[in-house]
């Protein structure tokens, strides 16, 4: 049985097709990436998926209950930590944590055990009775995981939660969502707009573009999927571009050729010996050329070739103790 | 029962909130008392003689009280708000608790802080001789009244707060009272008015929540204002609760 899976799920916001006819099948234990910039659908899908909206079509089942008909028994079986660190800054993180156990079933000496436990994996032991208010944003955002994981869920949703925190703090919140699914078995779906967050830690991944799923498979295989060497080469004149491609796609051995931020973006089988016939090339067609570089493929050329952009990554401003 | 302990836990969460933030309880008392003490201080000395009403005091603690509610139920809808903006409105909503259950523990957490205003509102009365004509059981009858009225009201505000999530709508909820105050007996018995506004303070339901209130305080026990009274409230409760699960449902779908 999927941990997760969907048909055709859609919402639409009047004219809006926030999501538009996605299909899913994720498999249990596993960590499942959902990668797209802001406002290509992942929050309005985790948001279906975890029954805070209801879809405008299609179905879903969570856990082998559907989202619709089973909301409830759905919700027992999730952890969910949303974009923005859902919590209350008058209270403090053990009355937090204490209440979001209460409201699972889970009170008495079993409750505050747990509550204890979730302390010291999130390592804010020391914190634990402070106001949430006099949190730091990376603390916030461990408190927030540590409050979706109180009722020991099968499956577990993070939307984007790194967004926005130090190196030091997404390295963190990196360590615990491997150790869940390495240890506990846990199903992972995470939404991220950081290719690198979603290279490392997802065995499977989709990327979602204007409502649509447009690519999916395991890092490596989307990868490899591209097969050739990407070289990258910055034109100089911006109305050269075009040009730049017509030329760089008849050299010999070139399978095809993207436009992308000012540069070319070469796909060839062996780019180390290539790349000094398309700068020979463009020099005789009178092409200024600036930086040239080689990579085998990454996702975000996956993310290229899928979408015919690069990704765009916004960060939000940086709040205050932002620091972990 | 999941029901009654997700309203209890969540109660017990607003009154935290409440007690940490002494300054806006503070302003839920002192403002309803400071124009308590202006009316009585401006028109309390010709009442008698103008409208008959020898205790013109103990006639204006209902009006105290529900300025009271008024007030502590726009500090609610904003911290609805507040949740809502934070995310964790959400993140209550994520719970397998009843989403119903999880609205009306704020809603109950007001009626509770109109229950421990309206006893100091009272204990004020009594400093400055309003008597309190029906005893400690009239008391209770009025506690147990300011809670469900505490509660009706409340429901707009979150109804309010769950509909728009603008704290300025629900900082303008809070005066929605206040039109309906100033439209019934508020400051003088119906048979002073003028034709129209007597027909719009017979039909308006704070007349009776009023009078009722009134009628435990100066006049003795009089079962006829009291069913009045509690019908009134009641009504008051079903009009809002229902709004409070129409703006639940928009909120959610």
């Amino acid at each position: 049985m999927s941990a997760i899976w969907a048909e055709g799920l859609t919402k639409h916001f009047d004219e809006v097709r926030a999501v538009d006819g996605i299909d899913l099948d994720i498999a249990p234990g596993t960590i499942f990436g959902f990668l797209g910039q802001n406002g290509s659908g992942k929050t309005t899908t985790i948001r279906m998926l975890t029954t805070l909206l209801r879809p405008t079509a299609g179905r879903a089942r969570v856990d082998g209950l559907d989202i619709l008909a089973d909301a409830r028994a759905v919700r027992r079986q999730i952890g969910v930590a949303l974009q923005e660190a859902g919590l209350d800054d008058v209270q403090t993180g053990r009355e937090l944590l204490t209440l979001q156990a209460r409201l699972f079933g889970l009170g008495g000496s079993a409750g505050r055990q747990r509550v204890q436990e979730l302390f010291g994996i999130v390592d804010l032991e020391d914190a634990a009775d402070r106001a949430i208010g006099t949190y730091s944003g990376g603390m916030k955002r461990r408190l927030d995981l540590a409050a979706a994981l109180v009722h020991r869920p099968g499956i577990l949703f993070l939307d984007e939660p790194t967004t926005g925190l130090d190196p030091v703090s997404r390295e963190g919140i990196w360590r615990y969502v491997t150790r869940l699914s390495a240890e506990d078995g846990i199903t992972v779906f995470l939404t991220t707009q950081y290719l690198e967050e979603a290279d490392r830690l997802a065995h499977d991944l989709a990327i979602i573009d204007e409502g649509r799923i447009i690519a999916s498979g395991s890092p490596a295989e989307m990868k490899a999927r591209i097969g050739t060497d990407v070289v990258t080469v910055q034109i100089e004149a911006p109305d050269a571009l075009g040009r730049a491609a017509e030329v760089a796609a008849a050299v010999e051995a070139v399978e095809r050729v993207q436009i992308a931020d000012g540069a070319a973006v070469v796909y060839v089988p062996d780019g180390a010996r290539a790349v000094a016939r398309i700068v020979l090339a463009l020099d005789e067609a009178g092409i200024e050329v600036g930086d040239v570089a080689i990579s085998r493929p990454s996702l975000d050329d996956v993310f290229l070739e899928a979408t015919g952009h690069h990704l765009q990554v916004e960060e939000p401003q940086p709040a205050e103790g932002g620091a972990a | 029962m999941q029901s009654i302990a997700t309203v209890y836990f969540l109660t017990v969460r607003s009154l935290r909130e409440a007690v940490r933030n002494p300054a806006q309880e503070a302003g839920n008392v002192l403002i309803p008392l400071f124009f308590f003490a202006v009316t009585v201080g401006s028109i309390g000395s010709i009442a008698a003689d103008a409208f008959g009403i020898d205790n013109f005091t103990g006639f204006q603690v209902p009006v105290a009280i529900l300025a009271a509610a008024s007030s502590i139920s726009a500090s609610a809808g904003l911290g609805t708000i507040t949740d809502i903006q934070r995310g964790y409105f959400d993140k209550l909503l994520l719970t397998p608790a009843p989403r119903s259950a999880i609205v009306f523990g704020r809603i109950a957490a007001d009626g509770v802080r109109t229950v421990a205003i309206t006893a100091f509102i009272v204990g004020v009365g009594l400093i400055f001789g309003t008597g309190f004509d029906t005893g400690v059981p009239g008391l209770l009858v009025l506690l147990v009244g300011s809670f469900g009225f505490g509660m009706a009201y409340s429901g707009f505000n979150a109804a309010i707060a769950l509909r728009t999530g603008s704290p300025q709508a629900a900082a303008a909820g809070g005066l929605l009272l206040f039109p309906l105050i100033f439209l019934s007996t508020a400051f003088a018995p119906k048979d002073v008015f003028a034709d129209w506004l007597e027909v719009l303070a017979t039909i308006n339901p704070i007349t009776y929540v009023l009078e009722a209130q009134r009628s435990l305080i100066i006049e003795g026990w009089n079962g006829f204002d009291i069913l009045w009274g509690a019908a009134a409230t009641l009504g008051f409760g079903a009009a809002s609760f229902t709004l409070t699960f129409l703006a639940l449902r928009w909120r959610t779908s």
